[in-house]
Parts: C-alpha cells; structure tokens; sequence
C-alpha cells in the first residue's frame, strides 16, 4: 500500500478512485503511566509512555485506513491527512483519512 | 490535458474502526481486573501499616487524633473520663499507654459499640451505655479499648481505612458518590479488628479490671446480657467482634485459671443513668 | 432489603443509569448505523476525495461551491463508565471507537446529502474535523459529546446545453 500526503503517487498514474477511507482510533495508557507522567511534568523533557502511546495509535489508525483501501482493491492512498480529537480525557484519539486510488506505472499500461 | 480518473463505486466493510469486542464482557473483565487490582493494593497496605505501625512514635499519632475524631464527634464525658482515669492508674509504668492521652467522648448512636481512635481517644455510642448496667461494666468496655491501644491494633484498623480511602479517590476522584458510599463504611472499616486481637483486647481489659476494683465482678455480665438479648440476630458489635458466647467462655476460663475473685459490682454514676 | 437500597440509593442510582445507558445506548447505535448504512448505499454514486487535483475533477466544471456536514454525537452513561475503567488500565477506549466513528461518517454523509441536493458530481478537497463539547468530557456531570465536521468543495456540472432552452 502507497500512502502520500501529496495528491498524486510521483511516478506514477492514477487510473481509479474510490473515494474516501478513514481509519481511526482512541488509546489510553494506563493510569501508571499517566502518573509517571505528571511527575515528569514538573521537570519537563520528553514524555515516553505518551510518544509511544501517539506512536501505535498513528500505526493503529494508518493500518486501518490501508485495510479499507484494500478493501476497495486500492493500491495507494493519496493526500492523506491527519488529525485529532479529544472526547476521552486522557486517551490518543486519532484519525486518518485520504482518497483511495489505483495506481501504475508512468510509462506500462498496468 | 489529462482524462477524468473514474470513479468506482464500492462498498467496504465499515466495522474496521471500531473493535469487535462486546462492551460487556470489556466491562465484566476490567470490573474483575479492577477488584484484583484494588485487592492486591489493600493487602500490600493491610501488610505494610501493621509492618509500619510498631515503629510509629506515639508522638506521631498524636498528632493525627483530631482528623480521626472529627470523622466521629461526640463530647468529652467527666463521667467515663473518672473511669477511665481510676483504669490508666492501675496500668503499669512502662506500659506504653501512659505516652498517650486518654480521653473518653459520648457520641449519640444507637450502634451498641465502642471505639478506639489514633491519639488516645475513645468514642463510646450512647447505645452502648444504655445496654450497661453498673460502673464495672462500663471499666470492662473501657479497659477492652485500652487494650488495643497497648497492642496498637486501632493503628492497624485505621491504617487499612485510609488505604481503601486512598485506592478509592484515587479511582473515582475525592468527591464522587462512590467514595461517598466507601467513607461511610469507613467508620466500620476503622472499628474492625481481626478476632485474635479482640480476644487480646478482652484479656488485657480483664486482668486491668481486676487490678483497678480488686475483683472480676461485671466483668462478663454485659456480654451475658446481649447475648440473651440477640440470641441469633447478632447486632453491630457482633459483626465485628467475635460471637459473644465465646468471649463469655474465653473470659471464665481466665477468671478461673488465675483465681479472679467476683465481688458486688458498683452501680452507675447518676450522670451516666441520665444517657439512657 | 428495601431499607439496605434506601441506605445506599446514590449507588442503585449509579447501576440504574449504567443499565439504561447500556441498552438505551446500543439499541440507538445500532438505528444510527442502520440508517447510516442505508444512506451510504444510497449515496454511493457521489465520489468524495480528499485531493483537489485536476485530473480528478475533469474539464467539465459549472460551478463550485463549499458544502458543510457536522453532527455532535453524545455518550451514553455505560460509555463513559467504559471509558474510565480503560483510562486505569491502558488500551484501545473501545467505547469511544464506534462513538467517533458514527460520528464522523454521518457528517460525512449530510456533507454529501448537501452536495446532491446541489445537483453535485463531485466532492472535492474533503476535511474532517472532530472537537469535544464540554471539556474534560468523561468527567462526573459534564455533557460527554463529540462534533464532528466534514466540509469539501462540490463541483457542479455545466448544464447540459439542450436544457436551456
């Protein structure tokens, strides 16, 4: 699965498109971390436990984004953006969404 | 210059942002992982404070007594302060209840109970003086809660309460209604002690009833009577203190053992009979 | 029996709200996506992309215009009571997932139910926003609720000429 932020797939063509996929998700740590952090939060510097946390959760939220598009029988997903939320205190949520599309090769016919 | 991308029409499956699993089995496993969880920390605190509690100062302690009688009220009675007064004499020099002050307060309660706080005091329920019938009784009552202050158990009880206190506004927040409903039981929490350190308590207060009026009379009589009072529906007390029946037993063996002789017990003082 | 619910009303009140936010709260979830899918069915024909590039747009353009769809969504009691317990052990907040993702798709959908009702052939420049109303949304009386906003570019076809006349 090709996934761009830009609108196309550079060397490539696009030949179809089915709209839009989406994937998103919401991720807590556990309240030892979150602890953990509030100490931290006296001294500053970075908060691991939360790096992670954002970390899976964009991996979390791309991997179902791909599967939708797979789904669709895309091969890439272009101008994908991102972007967040806070319902839930304390917890990641995040979504990803972008345009599916069937790419080729520049030059070969498929 | 370049041809419209066609636009293909599909369906997808539309579950993929959400997880499949059953909100109620999600909530039936975090409820049990929480009551684990919650009960590994009580036990680790149970554990922790009875290590602790020996080594705390009594100077230390009592500097907590006003926090934990405010959670009860009551007033300073002279009355069960005489008695209690006429007990600490009696008590041995290098008893460690000396460090303490002791203070007697009467708090309107219909619970037949008594209960010993960090800091020397004792809150007896006015329910429980209703129940009593002569001055040696209510000596016998005071000297049981002097006894668990020379084992230091009511450190222990306290302790565990706080830690549940703890585990609680940490989990719901300070002011919320479950740890409403755990502050209430609270009180309970603090006045239970395990049965083996009732039977202590109950030891201490006898051998200090004797020393203080020469005999053991009134010593068992309460407990006689609420035992026939409740014979099976067991009140308060009972829940926390061990079956009367067996205090009674307990106590007669020690009477007999060391001799205690039994005299006429001394009736109430008027202020007292003014309670009931 | 009686007197023991009496004594402890505040707790039987506390299980009485999570029963009716269970059911309450899955029966509506499940009409809400029920007639999401049927109007995603229905609306099917109209593609929505995210990108604003030419070849997807094609040379016939009539007009073009900005179309909006939002939605806010609230959580229900059994939600919230999910969601803190998840908040003590870490984790994917399972509750909140469907929540957003309803939320979401029917902004994406009254975005399109605009643009056909435009005569739309095409929704471009898609852009998804989600906010909480009401801070700290799972806090004890707060209104828990999640908005969300789609909004993209409708491209209109020129009208056939024999219309006109």
């Amino acid at each position: 699965m090709i996934l761009t932020n830009i609108e196309t797939v550079p060397g490539k063509t696009i030949v179809e498109h089915y709209g839009i996929v989406q994937g998103s998700t919401v991720r807590a740590k556990h309240i030892g971390r979150d602890l953990m952090a509030g100490l931290k939060n006296l001294v500053g510097g970075e908060l691991k436990g939360y790096t992670e946390l954002l970390q899976d959760s964009r991996e979390q939220a791309l991997a179902r984004l791909s599967e939708q598009a797979r789904e669709l029988g895309a091969n890439a997903v272009v101008n994908i953006r991102f972007a967040t939320s806070s319902v839930a205190q304390g917890a990641a949520e995040l979504f990803v969404y972008g345009t599916a599309v069937t790419v080729v090769d520049e030059m070969g016919e498929q | 210059m370049q041809s419209k991308i066609p636009f293909i029409a599909r369906s997808t499956d539309d579950t993929v942002n959400v997880s499949r699993t059953h909100p109620l089995a999600e909530l039936f496993w975090m409820l049990g992982g929480l009551v684990v969880l919650c009960g590994i920390i009580f036990i680790a605190l149970g554990i922790i404070t009875d290590l602790v509690v020996a080594r705390v100062p009594v100077k230390v302690e009592r500097a907590l007594r006003g926090i934990a009688l405010d959670q009860y009220g009551g007033e300073r009675h002279p009355a069960l302060n005489e008695i209690a007064g006429n007990l600490l004499a009696q008590v041995p020099r290098d008893s460690p209840l000396h460090d303490y002050e002791i203070n007697v307060y009467l708090m309107e309660n219909e619970e037949i109970n008594a209960v010993a706080l960090p800091g020397g005091n004792i809150v007896v329920f006015t329910g429980l003086v209703a129940q009593v019938e002569s001055e040696n009784e209510l000596a016998m009552v005071l000297a049981h809660e002097m006894g668990h202050f020379s084992h230091r158990d009511h450190l222990r009880g306290l302790g565990r309460g706080l830690g549940l206190a703890v585990i609680v506004s940490l989990l719901f927040g300070p002011d919320s209604s479950a740890s409403d409903l755990v502050s209430g039981s609270l009180l309970s929490f603090q006045a239970h002690y395990s049965q083996d350190q009732e039977a202590d308590a109950d030891r201490y207060g006898l051998d200090l009833l004797v020393r203080s009026y020469g005999h053991a009379g009134g010593s068992i009589d309460f407990f006689e009577r609420l035992a026939a009072q409740h014979p099976d529906r067991l009140p308060y007390l009972f829940a926390s203190h061990p079956h009367p029946d067996a205090r009674i037993a307990a106590l007669k063996e020690r009477i007999d053992s060391y001799g205690y002789p039994s005299q006429e017990t001394i009736p109430l003082d008027s202020a007292l009979y003014d309670v009931r | 029996m009686g007197e023991f619910i009496l004594q402890h009303s505040d707790f039987f009140i506390f299980i009485f709200f999570v029963a009716l936010g269970y059911g309450a709260g899955s029966l509506m979830e499940r009409n809400h996506y029920r007639s999401i899918r049927k109007r995603e069915q229905a609306l099917l024909s109209l593609p929505v992309t995210t990108t604003e590039h030419e070849s997807f747009i094609g040379s016939e353009i009539g007009e073009a215009t900005l179309v909006v769809g939002s939605v806010v969504v609230s959580i229900d009691y059994f939600k919230r009571l999910l969601a803190i317990l998840r908040n003590i052990f870490g984790g994917a907040v399972t509750s909140y997932e469907s929540l957003v993702d309803r939320a979401r798709r029917e902004a994406i959908l009254r975005m399109k139910e605009a643009a056909r009702q435009q005569g739309a052939a095409l929704v471009i420049n898609l852009r998804l926003e989600t906010s909480a109303i009401g801070q700290q949304a799972n806090r004890k009386r707060q209104v828990g609720s999640v908005e969300a906003i789609a909004y993209g570019t409708a491209i209109i076809l020129p009208a056939a000429p024999g219309d006109d006349g």
